[in-house]
């Protein structure tokens, strides 16, 4: 299984199992009058069921690394392999949960869920199956009875949930999540790091998530890049072998999150964005 | 309290109308117009009366109302064709934008003169007239809604696994959809101006050809009365049956609020 229990294998808990992607050589240059160079050559591997956490301030190329694994942007020099094949385009194996939730208006809830199955072999046109794994998806996020409501009439928290209904349902091998739930507010938050925790130990996903939060970071993560700006590179990488569930709030997490801000402790733009996320938790 | 003040701004509003009554009829008492070319209200509702009971005036309606089904129809379906291809593709939109913009700038009329060479006297030319009228402004506001799509929406749709033949019909049009429809609405108002100029001039029934008959007969009262039925049905169906719509997708959407 994928799930490796840490305690008895500290040192590499995840060694055993297979790689998923991999990210040879990897560094992006946007064209413009002037290059901007996001992203320095990276190197690393993420194992299968792993969750791996992109950390560091805006503009340090850890967005870019996750849109170039979606597939959205292709990369200047170095290649990425998902399951040892080259990525080339997005598609559903690699699904991108968005900071926006970027739910379509025009569908309701269960039709929002529905929708990526409607892509896949085995459910296109078989709208009976399509519904039934949609409702067991929003059962799961305790939304069933708003399967009709339409996207406008959901709280942010409610929009976030259909959202990650709506890319599980779907199977994704891999999960990617920019900024995982960033203009809620503290409580729904907390819930929100409970629920997802538990459905990702459940299905066992790999997943990549994006944060500036470094108790997200340490919430979350089974490994922690971080990374630093101009251009945007890995500059460390930190094993969290904390017991799950974690709660945001636990002093074991916050010991980890002190670790990791004190790795970017001495640069004055990263303590900025420690400070604004502060502010956004009050 | 909101339906209260509604109906407080029906009743100010149906107010103005029958002021506008009793200016018109006191205009007339004055008499300082000869009434061959000034009628009063009464005289034109007892023409428009006659046309009835002569079965001129529903069948005319019907005409005019069948054309505008047809023209509009075809009208809206290549303005949403060009429309689509100007969204989708930067190249086609700079060429075909400003080529539409400009014949947007003709006055609708200007579209019946060309009409009769290529189609003399039959209604081909009336649809013609039509398309040419309302497919720029359905294209333009097509092309325009397409291009503003928030990227996340084709974001969403490609990591969910959509095909990029499928984008269309899944995702493009649908959220494009609110600036569609009021693209279609003004299409419809420019094809009604477009369809009742041509009828003036090349039609054997038709409000256009009651309004053209009217003058030929000397008789104020029916080209007033065609002209208050033309503005009836032109907003009816604007605010009515487009007006609705537009309403109902924009709340879908979230675009704004269910009034009152």
């Amino acid at each position: 299984m994928a799930s490796v229990d840490k305690t008895d294998t500290t040192q590499s808990p995840l060694k055993n199992s297979t790689v998923k992607l991999q990210i040879r050589d990897v560094s992006k240059t946007f064209q413009a009058k002037q290059p901007v160079e996001a992203l320095a050559a990276v190197s690393l591997e993420i194992m299968e069921g792993e969750h791996v956490v992109f950390f560091g301030p805006s503009g340090c190329g850890k967005s870019t690394l996750l849109n170039l694994i979606a597939g959205f942007e292709t990369p200047s020099t170095g290649e990425i392999t998902a399951n040892g094949k080259p990525v080339v385009r997005p598609g559903s194996d690699r699904l991108m949960l968005f900071q926006e939730h970027g739910l379509f208006p025009w569908l309701n809830v269960i039709s929002n869920v529905m929708y990526g199955l409607k892509n896949q072999g085995e459910f296109r046109f078989r709208y009976w199956k399509q519904r039934e794994v949609a409702r067991s998806w929003l059962k799961m996020m305790q939304l069933e009875e708003f399967e009709k409501a339409l996207v406008h009439e959901l709280s942010g928290g409610m929009k976030q949930r259909v959202a990650l209904a709506r890319a599980l349902a779907p199977d994704p091998e891999v999960l990617l999540i920019d900024e995982p739930f960033p203009a809620l507010d503290a409580l729904v938050r907390e819930k929100l790091y409970g629920d997802l925790q538990e459905i990702l130990a459940k299905t066992g996903k790999t997943v990549i998530s994006v944060t500036h939060d470094p108790r997200e970071a340490a919430c979350l993560g089974d490994r922690v890049f971080i990374f630093t700006a101009r251009p945007g590179s890995i500059q460390r990488e930190i094993h969290i072998d904390l017991p799950r569930p974690r709660g945001i709030n636990d002093p074991a997490v916050g010991k980890f999150a002190e670790q990791i801000m004190s790795e970017l402790g001495d640069q004055k733009n990263d303590e900025r964005a420690w400070s604004i996320s502060v502010a956004e938790y009050c | 309290m909101k339906s209260e003040s509604a109906r407080k701004t029906g009743i100010i509003v149906t107010i103005f109308y029958l002021l506008i009554f009793c200016v018109w009829q006191a205009l007339f008492n004055v008499g300082l117009i000869p009434d061959y070319l000034f009628p009063s209200p009464f005289q034109v509702g007892q023409r428009l009366w006659e046309l009835w009971q002569d079965n001129y005036l529903l069948p005319s309606i019907k005409a005019t109302l069948m054309r505008m089904a047809v023209g509009f129809s075809i009208a809206a379906a290549i303005g949403l064709g060009f429309g689509l291809m100007m969204g989708v593709n930067q190249i086609v939109n700079r060429c075909l934008r400003s080529l539409f913009l400009g014949l947007q700038t003709l006055p609708t009329a200007a579209w019946v003169p060309i009409s009769l060479l290529i189609y003399g006297l039959s209604d081909h030319g009336i649809y013609f007239v039509i398309v040419m009228s309302s497919a720029p402004a359905v294209a333009i506001a097509t092309s325009t809604g397409i291009v503003r799509i928030p990227p996340i929406y084709l974001h969403a749709a490609k990591t969910l696994g959509t095909a990029w033949y499928s984008l269309p019909a899944r995702v493009i049009l649908p959220a494009a959809l609110p600036s569609i429809t009021t693209g279609l609405k003004l299409g419809w108002t420019l094809g009604w101006h477009g369809g009742v100029s041509a009828e003036l001039i090349k039609s054997t029934i038709g409000l256009g050809f009651l309004l053209y008959m009217g003058r030929e007969l000397n008789d104020a009262a029916q080209v007033v009365g065609i002209m208050v039925v033309t503005i009836l049905f032109g907003l009816l169906l604007d605010r009515f049956f487009f007006g609705i719509i537009e309403h109902h997708i924009h709340i879908r959407w979230g675009l704004e609020k269910k009034n009152g």
